[in-house]
């Protein structure tokens, strides 16, 4: 399908987001929410891009990471109208993480006015949900959005040790402002208010995992019953791939 | 002709029951709306009820019903004696014995209980003389107050299931849609979508099953409409989807109650248990193919959830948050098939519109805005309730002529029309038509219909900070715009209103509103900031009088507000002395008063009770 990119002609897949396509072609498009193996959310609306339907005189603003290309549009991914409403969205979100290094780059590059910080729990979230949705694909659903509005934070059920939090911190590293809070002592690690123990790894020794994501993985996958981190379970695998050439 | 046609249906009903009742038997209808039983509506019922048992003189017995909703909230109790047609008012339980003694039996009025028309001072014996109702043109709210919301047959006797039995033997789906479409009907419930267009749609697109929801999530302060009906005729919300049904092809519906409507959850499932009883519902309705049926689903308390897609989510299980509408949820609704979702006042006109022909309702209301439309008008005006008028009355109709002008002869300041997220419309707009398009062009919005009239005691600073206050609590709080919009709005807004605002501080309300009304994910976001803008917009001299005079021109904000009594003026009458609860005003009766500034809190009680205009605002700057 022909669409029209930026005063270009462009070859788009029927159905595929204006994000996949743009990211496909090369065309930067910021984004808090949006991440590849999920989607896209549409709820930090950084992807902002003005669009002009057939027949339609006037571009309207669509979120990319949601809208379904389905027929030849136009699509207009920098602008004056574009810029400013970054700006503005930068400048909002950059209270809830003032000194986080991503939110200073983001608010020099759209000259974002800096507002007074706010205090939010926990400290630096942007509420992108992406740690969220993380959970939810990790099959655990630990964590999830809590109150509404101006209220609404990410949190464990009535913010104590979830039962179903594995230590996996799947969330932890998703989040684009290290907002959540991952403590690693020896042998322990500490994530939403539980503490888990760790196991090592049985090649280098190093401690890599909880022993409550190990046991969900062999329950759930046909993961080796070993105890190999990541680096070894590479390196294991290749010797064995060079066993069974020769 | 339409109020001809409205007229004839209503003669016909009352002769109706009358037949059915036979010897003129006589009906006593007791409004038990929300509003009615708040002032002790279903005890009046109840008196009625036990006191006639008593009267074995009488030969043959009054019928007594309770009804829904009749609208003049403000008067209520409402008691309706058919066949003579005489309204009394604001009837207690003591009232009960006089009523039947004198009226239904020696067939004498009792004038204290009567309506006094305020500029005529004459008693009219029926509300339907009044200029509250002689002004109203009921469609969608044709039968509340006219029937018992219980009684199946009640709205059978009102042309009840006649257009479903019109449409099953002689119309086609498609024919259906044609009429709706013709008629210019448009979604009440605030987006004013033509819903001909989305039954199409929703026709059109293939799916294994179909849906049809009705949204009866009605969360504006101080709108009832939706309640009223679902309440108070929840046959013909039944009836408009069944129609809707068999015109898109759906097999099962939904209504969504807010859940603290209890007595609509009530009413509602008594209906549709009683429709399934009669055929309405279920298998093979009235012999037909059409397979169809309705269950109530109950609100999780969010306001959110009043938007579509938020809706579809709650029902679904999920939490009540809206995402992007790119697909629209009649292609990709309720668990992805394809879904009519439409307002509970959009339901209530569609059997009228199926029965009658789209013509006669088409001619009613404006080029683009057809047929009537439901407000709940409140606020500071004489007659506050329920009202239904055709699209184009102006808002000096709706407010001046029918709700009787502002209370305490008060001058009009503003008025607040659709919701939260509507705007408000000031005192050199009184002249417009309201309806879908002239009120977005005004700054505001239709919204379900909420109309708050607002006197010049209102602080319209104040006001954009309450209503910006309602939606940060409101909002789903997913996309950045609308949370953190909002947020940063109150914020500016609580600064202003505390004294504390600069001028710089509009300008960021006015990029932030941008920025919401532009890349918010929902309606609700996009509309949010209307509260401000609008204020912005026609009483900017308000913000300024805050944020460079430091002062609240209404004496609303205490930070910004200190009163005095005018000496000349006050008469020593006591009555701020009296209301003042901090006892801050001394004097003796009949003599001058005095507020100790020291401990008044400015709350302006005595402000807004003085009738002397003695109480004043202090007009010099502070500091």
């Amino acid at each position: 399908m022909k669409i029209m990119l930026n005063g270009q002609e462009r070859e788009a897949r029927e159905g595929e987001t204006i994000l996949e396509m743009c990211r496909r072609e090369g065309i930067p498009i910021p984004t808090f929410c949006y991440y590849q193996a999920f989607g896209g959310q549409g709820a930090c609306r950084m992807c902002m891009v003005e669009l002009r339907e057939e027949g339609q005189e006037q571009t309207r603003l669509v979120a990319a990471c949601t809208y379904p290309i389905k027929s030849s549009v136009e699509i207009i991914t920098e602008s004056e109208r574009i810029q400013r409403l970054r700006r503005t969205i930068v400048m909002l979100l950059a209270r809830r993480a003032p000194d986080n290094p991503l939110m200073e780059a983001l608010a020099r590059t759209y000259s974002s006015p800096r507002l007074t910080a706010i205090e939010v729990e926990p400290p630096n979230c942007i509420l992108c949900g992406l740690c969220i949705h993380a959970c939810e694909e990790m099959g655990r659903t630990a964590i999830w959005s809590m109150f509404r509005g101006i209220d609404k934070r990410i949190g464990t059920p009535y913010d104590e040790a979830s039962e179903d939090c594995i230590g996996c911190a799947a969330c932890a590293r998703i989040c684009p402002t290290q907002a959540i809070n991952l403590e690693e002592e020896g042998s322990t690690r500490r994530i939403w208010n539980k503490t888990f123990e760790l196991v090592a790894c049985q090649r280098c020794g190093k401690n890599y995992t909880t022993r409550e994501e190990l046991e969900y993985l062999w329950e759930r996958t046909e993961y080796g019953k070993e105890k190999l981190c990541e680096s070894c379970r590479k390196k294991t695998l290749a010797i064995n791939m060079k066993s069974f050439q020769q | 002709m339409w109020k001809e046609l409205l007229m004839s249906m209503g003669g016909r009903a009352m002769q109706a029951s009358i037949n059915v009742n036979s010897n003129d038997r006589q009906t006593v209808l007791v409004c038990c709306g929300t509003g009615c039983t708040a002032n002790g509506g279903r005890e009046v019922f109840k008196t009625f009820e036990t006191l006639l048992k008593d009267h074995a003189e009488i030969e043959l017995l009054p019928v007594i019903k309770a009804t829904g909703c009749n609208g003049w909230c403000e008067k209520g109790p409402l008691v309706r004696l058919l066949p003579r047609d005489i309204t009394y008012c604001s009837v207690a339980p003591e009232d009960v014995s006089e009523i039947i003694d004198k009226t239904l039996i020696e067939g004498i009025l009792i004038k204290r209980l009567l309506y006094r028309d305020p500029v005529s001072k004459e008693y009219l014996s029926s509300h339907h003389q009044t200029d509250f109702y002689r002004k109203q043109h009921k469609i969608a709210l044709r039968n509340i107050g006219e029937i018992d919301p219980g009684q199946i047959d009640d709205y059978i006797e009102r042309e009840g299931y006649q257009a479903l039995k019109k449409a099953l033997q002689e119309m086609s789906g498609q024919g259906i849609i044609n009429i709706v479409q013709a008629a210019g009907l448009r979604g009440r419930g605030g987006g004013g979508f033509p819903t001909g267009r989305k039954w199409q749609a929703c026709k059109n697109a293939s799916g294994e099953e179909k849906f049809i929801i009705c949204n009866g999530d009605e969360g504006d302060p101080g709108a009832f409409m939706d309640r009223s009906i679902l309440e108070g005729d929840p046959h013909t919300i039944i009836e408009g989807m069944i129609l809707g049904a068999y015109a898109v092809g759906a097999s099962r519906g939904y209504v969504y109650v807010r859940d603290e409507y209890d007595l609509a959850v009530q009413n509602l499932g008594q209906a549709i248990n009683d429709a399934r009883q009669r055929g309405y519902l279920g298998n093979r309705i009235l012999g037909s193919d059409l397979t169809f049926d309705i269950e109530i689903v109950r609100g999780g308390g969010a306001f959110v959830c009043g938007e579509e897609t938020a809706l579809i989510a709650s029902i679904e299980g999920r939490t009540g948050e809206p995402h992007d509408k790119y697909v629209f949820p009649t292609e990709k609704g309720l668990w992805g098939m394809p879904t009519v979702i439409n307002n509970v006042e959009t339901w209530a006109n569609v059997p009228v519109i199926v029965l009658h022909g789209a013509e006669p309702f088409a001619r009613i209301g404006t080029k683009n805005s057809k047929g009537t439309k439901v407000f709940s008008l409140v606020g500071k005006v004489v007659n506050t309730g329920l009202v239904e008028v055709p699209m184009g009355t102006t808002l000096r109709e709706v407010i001046y002529e029918i709700g009787g002008g502002l209370l305490k002869k008060r001058s009009f300041k503003a008025v607040q029309t659709g919701g939260p997220s509507g705007g408000c419309i000031p005192a050199s707009l009184l002249d417009l038509p309201i309806d879908f398009d002239s009120l977005t062009e005004a700054g505001s919005m239709m919204g379900s219909g909420g109309l708050i009239v607002m006197d010049d005691h209102t602080c319209m600073v104040e006001v954009a900070r309450y209503y910006t206050n309602f939606l940060a609590g409101e909002s789903c709080g997913k996309c950045t715009p609308c949370r953190e919009g909002l947020r940063a709005q109150l914020e500016i807004l609580n600064r202003i209103c505390d004294g504390e605002g600069t001028i710089e501080d509009l300008d960021l309300l006015e990029d932030i509103s941008v920025t919401m009304q532009e890349a918010s994910l929902c309606a609700l976001g996009r509309t949010a900031p209307n509260p401000v803008l609008s204020t912005l917009r026609y009483f900017r001299e308000e913000y300024l009088t805050h944020i460079e005079e430091r002062r609240c021109p209404a004496g609303v904000c205490r930070a910004l507000t200190t009163f005095y009594i005018d000496p000349v003026k006050c008469t020593g009458c006591q009555v701020c002395k009296k209301h003042c609860s901090v006892n801050a005003i001394q004097g003796e009766k009949k003599e001058v008063h005095v507020i100790d500034e020291s401990i008044c809190i400015r709350c302006g009680e005595c402000y807004r009770q003085c009738a002397f205009d003695a109480v004043k605002l202090r007009q010099e700057e502070l500091r």
